[in-house]
């Protein structure tokens, strides 16, 4: 999988591109508006990574670009601008999906999976991963080949640690994921422990093995 | 309240009337001095004509007895008498009943004694003028200058009026300009130019000073936009690192405990930033786009968003929401009105409490249980604190009056059988 980093601070694009590349992800970076036109112009990406003010451009000229050069490739903009119009011009000129920072990385790492897949598996939205089946269009779960039951929330935890998989997830960053920007405003997300544990259970009850783990009993990992 | 032209008006109509009222008593004793000197002339005149008239009367040799008697008869207003000696002349001025006509009641004459010889015969001859009495004089004077002093009232509100349309038009016009003046709308107020000199004065001076804070007004939100904006940066680094860090393999239980504090104050400083942002975009009017919005399926909606919340602290909602309540809003804006609303009753009611929601055309109330009354004195300022142990952004309902403003509503509060009542009262 190739990624194409456009961001002009070196930092996030250096944090971005640690965190996501041992996981089969490889990443490139540009830092400004014309090395971003040539990487695009000379190669294909599976998502790339824009960021919206650019120096020597406006991020939006290279999703036009995309749109002319009929390339593929998926675009998730990741922007400090996060009035409700930015998003919908976003959107509308192309992009799959719209970050406002400051986000978490893990949510990044979900955003950028569900991309791909929906991008790269057009005809089949069917994940399999060891015993787990996902239907990612249908939202439904089958360990091996008996469906699961999943709340919407449980679903989308399960999906968010498949695209995080092998990482560190903070209880905080899965807080943001489930309930947006209200649950930064309140201090405490137990209600987190009541969806791992129901999707836990679910998922053990199944037969699934146990690649969900609690780590320090802060955060937590799918290992598989 | 007085205005301003009615209260010299007042004082004008007060003048006048103690002037117009001395003047009654001036204009009776002038009148009064005229009609007695002219009378004395006159019975003076009549004195003068009788003496000749006697005296042609002595030189025809007619008998005086007989003349006496005969003139005495037909003048009784005057008598003409013969007497030992003569002496000074003497006027007097006396009320007394008519005579003739009693029904009249008490009449004033002016009179004169006079005294003279002819041939050596003393006479002494009185006349009597009737004049007019001051009982009938001074009413008389007095409805003359009352009829005046309506005319002259009349004529000075008439004109005050007139002056106050046209003097001081350019005064109102300013008074106007700046009631309708807003400093966070940053319209600038153009002052109309007076030909007065004083109100053009006043007009430059409010200009001056509408500016200057109209300018401090815009310096101040700029930095709060471009310091928030500006901060985005440094977060998102902080907080991306801050991910890195909790992937090292062997973090131990302290430091991956360290990263979750610094994870909580990063993500309130993050919170911070949006709502400042949040806070000057709203004062800016940047969110000018408006739609009929159902408040019903709105709120489930809210409610249903933060079920797990509720869950969470197994609060209880009690909702009573009329259906059918449309309100021409901003979805973005009203959208963070209610979390706001709801998030703070969930924040600030302990776990297990009953939260009621109450919406009717009118008002929207979110009530949540609470051990004492808020300090309402500063309740919906920014960084208000309203109790000791308060852990928001102390912006949340700074934003909801902000939003309330941007709607022509407004956000109450008030305490009572032991519940916080939040009000936003949706017409006005």
């Amino acid at each position: 999988m190739k990624l194409l980093i456009i961001e002009d601070e070196i930092q996030l694009a250096q944090s971005i591109m640690n965190y996501l590349t041992d996981d089969g992800y490889k990443c490139e970076f540009a830092s400004n508006f014309t090395q971003a036109i040539q990487k695009i112009h000379s190669y294909e990406y599976d998502c790339i990574l824009l960021d919206l003010m650019l120096p020597g451009g406006d991020g939006l000229a290279l999703l036009d670009e995309l749109k002319a050069q009929q390339k593929q490739d998926g675009v998730i903009i990741i922007s400090a601008k996060d009035a409700y119009e930015d998003r919908i011009k976003g959107l509308e000129h192309g992009a799959d999906d719209y970050l406002v920072k400051p986000f978490h990385l893990p949510e990044l790492a979900a955003r950028i999976f569900s991309v791909i897949r929906r991008r790269k598996f057009n005809n089949s939205n069917i994940l399999k991963l060891n015993e787990l089946t996902l239907d990612l269009l249908a939202k439904t779960v089958q360990v091996n080949q008996q469906s699961v039951p999943l709340t919407k929330k449980e679903f989308e935890l399960l999906v968010y640690f498949i695209g995080n998989r092998n990482r560190v997830v903070s209880k905080n960053a899965l807080a943001e994921h489930l309930s947006g920007d209200i649950a930064g405003m309140l201090e405490d997300h137990n209600f987190i422990y009541a969806h791992i544990k129901n999707l836990k259970k679910k998922l053990h009850e199944a037969g699934c093995g146990p690649y969900l783990k609690t780590v320090y009993g802060t955060g937590y990992i799918w290992q598989s | 309240m007085n205005k301003l032209l009615n209260r010299s008006l007042r004082v004008f109509i007060i003048y006048s009337a103690i002037v117009l009222l001395a003047s009654v008593p001036v204009y009776y004793l002038i009148v009064d001095f005229i009609w007695r000197h002219e009378i004395k002339e006159h019975n003076r005149i009549e004195a003068a004509a009788v003496k000749q008239n006697l005296q042609t009367l002595e030189q025809r040799g007619t008998s005086m007895e007989a003349a006496l008697t005969l003139w005495n008869q037909l003048h009784p207003a005057s008598a003409l008498t013969e007497v030992a000696e003569t002496r000074p002349d003497s006027t007097y001025n006396i009320y007394r009943k008519n005579k003739y006509l009693p029904k009249k009641g008490y009449d004033r004459y002016e009179g004169l004694v006079t005294w003279f010889s002819i041939n050596g015969k003393n006479y002494r001859f009185a006349v009597e003028t009737n004049m007019e009495e001051s009982y009938e004089t001074i009413p008389a004077l007095g409805f003359v200058t009352g009829l005046f002093f309506v005319i002259l009232i009349a004529g000075l509100i008439y004109l005050n009026k007139r002056i106050s349309v046209r003097l001081w038009q350019p005064f109102y016009d300013t008074i106007q300009r700046l009631q309708s003046f807003d400093l966070q709308q940053h319209q600038p107020v153009h002052f109309p130019t007076a030909d007065i000199e004083e109100f053009n004065t006043l007009n430059l001076s409010l200009d001056k000073l509408i500016r200057s804070n109209q300018a401090v007004y815009q310096q101040q939100k700029e930095f709060t936009q471009n310091a928030s904006h500006e901060l985005q940066t440094p977060l998102a680094i902080i907080r991306f690192k801050l991910d890195l860090l909790y992937q090292s393999p062997d973090l131990t239980l302290e430091q991956s405990a360290l990263i979750d504090q610094a994870y909580e104050a990063l993500s309130r400083v993050s919170r911070l930033n949006k709502n400042l942002l949040l806070l000057a975009k709203i004062e800016n009017s940047q969110f000018p786009d408006k739609e009929d919005i159902q408040l019903k399926p709105l709120l489930e909606e809210k409610l249903q968003e933060l079920q797990d919340f509720f869950t969470d602290k197994s609060q209880q909602v009690h909702t009573q929401i009329d259906a059918g309540i449309c309100l021409h809003t901003n979805i973005t804006l009203m959208d963070i009105l209610l979390n706001n609303l709801l998030l703070n009753a969930i924040r600030y009611s302990d776990a297990g409490s009953e939260i009621h929601i109450t919406a009717t055309p009118e008002v929207l109330i979110v009530a949540n249980p609470g051990k004492e009354a808020l300090l309402t004195e500063n309740l919906f300022q920014r960084f208000g604190t309203v109790t000791p142990d308060y852990q928001g952004t102390g912006l949340g309902l700074a934003i909801i009056r902000q939003i309330c403003l941007a709607n022509g509503w407004e956000a109450g509060y008030n305490y009572h059988n032991g519940y916080h009542h939040f009000i936003i009262s949706l017409k006005l």
